[in-house]
């Protein structure tokens, strides 16, 4: 059950608001189990049919959640990114330096929390399509388990309309994150030079349950799926490739705060 | 809180589990009964009424009487049944006795009027046949409550000679009145709403309502409801109707719905960029997001298909992201992360904030590229899949029609599925992608594209996986060697 406890850490670690929005695995799963282990009543039954049935009820309620949370979060980052360009723009024009009340300490403090702002918009966003990701990946799987232990052709059909799927379409939210990329750079102070940047990485330990944590989380938790297979199949992803890896091992999770 | 009703499920099928046993033994042996039983169970033998976490409806206690000569069958058919839908069918056949145990006959002669409405509701429906939908109740029913349920309900007492008696007739009738039986209790027909489609799920609904004397069932029923589906949430006004609605009623709200087999239901709204900044537009030009309201908006923004739910819940949230810009969604974590990040990163100037900041950002990045990758990996990975498909597929009709035409023509088809076998053989080993190529001059067409794409696959990422048939190959052509294949594993 190695995906299922990766993804079961992840939804832990997960932005509070979002842990019920997460595939349902374990549950899945155990259906599956249930539905294989009683061998003599399928295939070619009518059992077999309504089994099936029920398993995709199932799956569908689940794409339903993951397309009505990943919709409104669009929906939410879109006007938010809106927002933040505004934002950007009512404090240039404010307390620039061509600005109408030109005021640098006014204007840097303002450009800090929007630097603020921005990197954790950037960081939600990344988190959606993580989200996206991590539940399509736990259906490609769950179908997998299901047709070899049922012997179905459940799969390959299902997975076709799963990938036009809105939460799997993430290209809107993907454009988001460039575009706050760009505007990132606009906004951040130029860098110094790049030595004195690694020198100041020491370890630095991330505790609370912000935006920061999660994308970690999310970027350790991927790698560890992607460590190798042990059934290595034609539908399987190959190890995760990360370039400067020292990047992730800098950065070192705390336990996450009990939430009461 | 979609997800609960899963687990709720998973609980709920093992809370049955053991309410079903408990309810087989006698006082004495509650206590001596082990963990299984939850907290959530007040003393059984003794109260009325079960609550099983408010969702499941009240269940009558079983008598003393009935206990003793049934707890071996109980036993027996809890120790033997693996199966989730076995499992809610032989604990609805021990619970539904119970369930009629305090009734009156007024219920029992109600149920078995429900009986005959069954079909009725069935007969106006415009997707199942009535004939398809009781036969499917009916041969559900036969096939796994008759065999073991049977000798278990010989034993009871005669106050459950009118059940008994339905089954030990173990006719279709008889089997399907005392299921209608079961599924008075709510987590039976939550249950039974998972393994039939929508449609029965509508006659479940419909019984439902025609009884009058479960109107305390309704409400636990609207909050399963509410639950249950995301796709049909219009039921729970209905439901709470303790009327007996028509048929009618549920059936226009059911049918909208999919059928369990075709997909998710109806596609949503999406807000793009462009139709925020004409949504932006048309609230400016009405004087602001306090002024505009959701009829002005929608009427300027002149948008085919967009109604006024969604602008009016686009206003909200638009307002609220303009006047408290920290309280969207994600706001909660964002007031914790400045107290916690910082405290813990102990920074002192701006200068560390910003690179603290640039140090998130780079991590940002860097999990969406991966995001990136992965998802169009896993968009070629299926692409292929069906592609392979599609070409067993022309294959086999090829075969198929080789075979139809002459006999002789038996032998050029030989080779082509050895070399099909040989292809999938090799596939399952960590294989470059250039050998195969060389080994399908046969299928030439398929080939072709197969190393294009493959050698372009292997180009973006090492290591990409070969791909071999999908698991879905035609039986007589592939099978016997894609089982073997398949089944080992390879070490990475």
């Amino acid at each position: 059950m190695k995906f299922g406890k990766r993804l079961k850490q992840q939804v832990q670690e997960t932005l509070p608001g979002w842990r019920d929005k997460f595939l349902s695995y374990k549950n899945l799963k155990k259906l599956v189990k249930l539905i294989s282990s009683t061998p003599p009543l399928l295939n070619g039954s009518l059992e077999y049919v309504k089994a099936e049935a029920e398993f995709v009820y199932l799956l569908n309620n689940e794409i339903d959640k993951f397309n009505a949370f990943f919709i409104e979060q669009e929906e939410d980052f879109v006007i938010k990114h809106k927002e933040l360009q505004q934002r950007i723009q009512r404090v240039i024009a404010m307390w620039g330096s061509n600005g109408s009340k030109p005021s640098e300490t006014e204007y840097k403090d303002e450009m800090a929390k929007i630097r603020k702002d921005i990197v954790d918009f950037h960081g939600e966003m990344v988190l959606l399509v993580n989200y996206s990701n991590i539940n399509y990946t736990g259906l490609a799987k769950i179908l997998k388990k299901y047709d070899k232990r049922t012997g179905g052709l459940l799969r390959l059909p299902f997975i076709q309309k799963v990938l036009k799927q809105p939460f799997f379409t993430t290209e809107l939210v993907s454009k988001l994150v460039k575009e706050c990329e760009n505007t990132i750079d606009s906004v951040f102070p130029v860098e110094e030079n790049g030595e004195g940047k690694k020198e100041r990485r020491e370890a630095i330990t991330v505790t609370g349950e912000g935006v920061f944590r999660n994308t970690v989380a999310a970027l350790m938790t991927m790698q560890e799926i992607r460590s190798g297979s042990s059934t290595y199949g034609q539908f399987s992803l190959p190890p995760l490739n990360l370039p400067d890896s020292e990047i992730v091992q800098s950065v070192q999770l705390n336990s996450p705060i009990p939430i009461v | 809180m979609e997800a609960r009703p899963l687990s709720i499920q998973r609980s709920g099928v093992r809370q049955l589990n053991n309410l079903g046993v408990s309810g087989a033994m006698s006082s004495s042996l509650v206590p001596v009964f082990p963990t299984p039983l939850d907290e959530t169970y007040p003393k059984l033998p003794d109260s009325q009424q079960i609550s099983m976490e408010g969702e499941v409806r009240a269940r009558p206690a079983a008598h003393a009487t009935v206990v003793p000569s049934n707890s071996g069958a109980v036993g027996h058919i809890f120790s033997s049944s693996s199966g989730f839908s076995s499992d809610l069918q032989y604990s609805s056949v021990i619970l539904s006795p119970y369930g009629k145990h305090p009734r009156n006959t007024p219920f029992i002669s109600q149920s078995s009027t429900n009986s005959a409405a069954l079909p009725i509701p069935q007969s106006s429906h415009s997707n199942m046949p009535q004939s398809t939908t009781s036969s499917r109740y009916t041969k559900e029913s036969s096939s796994s409550w008759c065999p073991e349920s049977l000798p278990g309900f010989i034993d009871f007492p005669t106050n459950t000679s009118l059940h008994n008696s339905q089954l030990e007739s173990s006719s279709c009738s008889g089997v399907m009145s005392s299921e209608d039986f079961s599924k008075r209790n709510d987590w039976q027909d939550w249950a039974d709403q998972l393994i039939t489609d929508d449609d029965a799920l509508a006659t479940n609904w419909n019984e439902l309502l025609d009884d009058n004397n479960m109107t305390d069932l309704e409400p636990k029923m609207a909050y399963q409801v509410s639950k249950t589906s995301a796709i049909i949430p219009v039921h729970q006004p209905q439901v709470q109707q303790q009327l007996p609605a028509p048929s009618g009623e549920i059936r226009n709200v059911v049918t909208p719905s999919s059928s369990a087999n075709s997909g998710p239901a109806k596609p949503r709204m999406r807000w793009t960029p462009e139709l925020h900044e004409a949504f932006v537009e048309a609230v400016n030009q009405l004087g602001g997001s306090e002024r505009a309201t959701p009829k002005g908006v929608l009427k300027l923004m002149k948008v085919e298909g967009l109604t006024i739910y969604h602008v009016k819940s686009h206003l909200q949230k638009y307002r609220t992201a303009r006047y408290r810009p920290d309280c969207l969604e994600g706001s909660l974590e964002k007031r914790l992360t400045p107290l916690e990040e910082i405290s813990s990163l102990d920074l002192k100037t701006g200068i560390e904030i910003t690179e603290a900041l640039r140090l998130q950002m780079e991590v940002q990045k860097r999990l969406h590229e991966q995001l990136e990758i992965q998802r169009n990996l896993q968009l070629r990975i299926e692409e292929q899949g069906r592609y392979l498909q599609m070409m067993f597929e022309k294959q086999k009709s090829g075969m198929d029609k080789l075979k139809a035409s002459s006999p002789n023509a038996v032998n050029p088809s030989t080779p082509s599925s050895d070399a099909i076998q040989d292809f999938l053989a090799k596939n399952e080993q960590e294989g470059s992608q250039l050998d195969h190529g060389k080994k399908e001059t046969d299928t030439v067409g398929a080939n072709s594209a197969l190393e294009g794409s493959s050698q372009e696959l292997g180009n973006n990422n090492q290591k990409v996986p070969e791909t071999e048939a999908p698991e879905s190959c035609e039986p007589n052509v592939c099978e016997t060697s894609l089982q073997p294949t398949k089944r080992s594993r390879t070490d990475k």
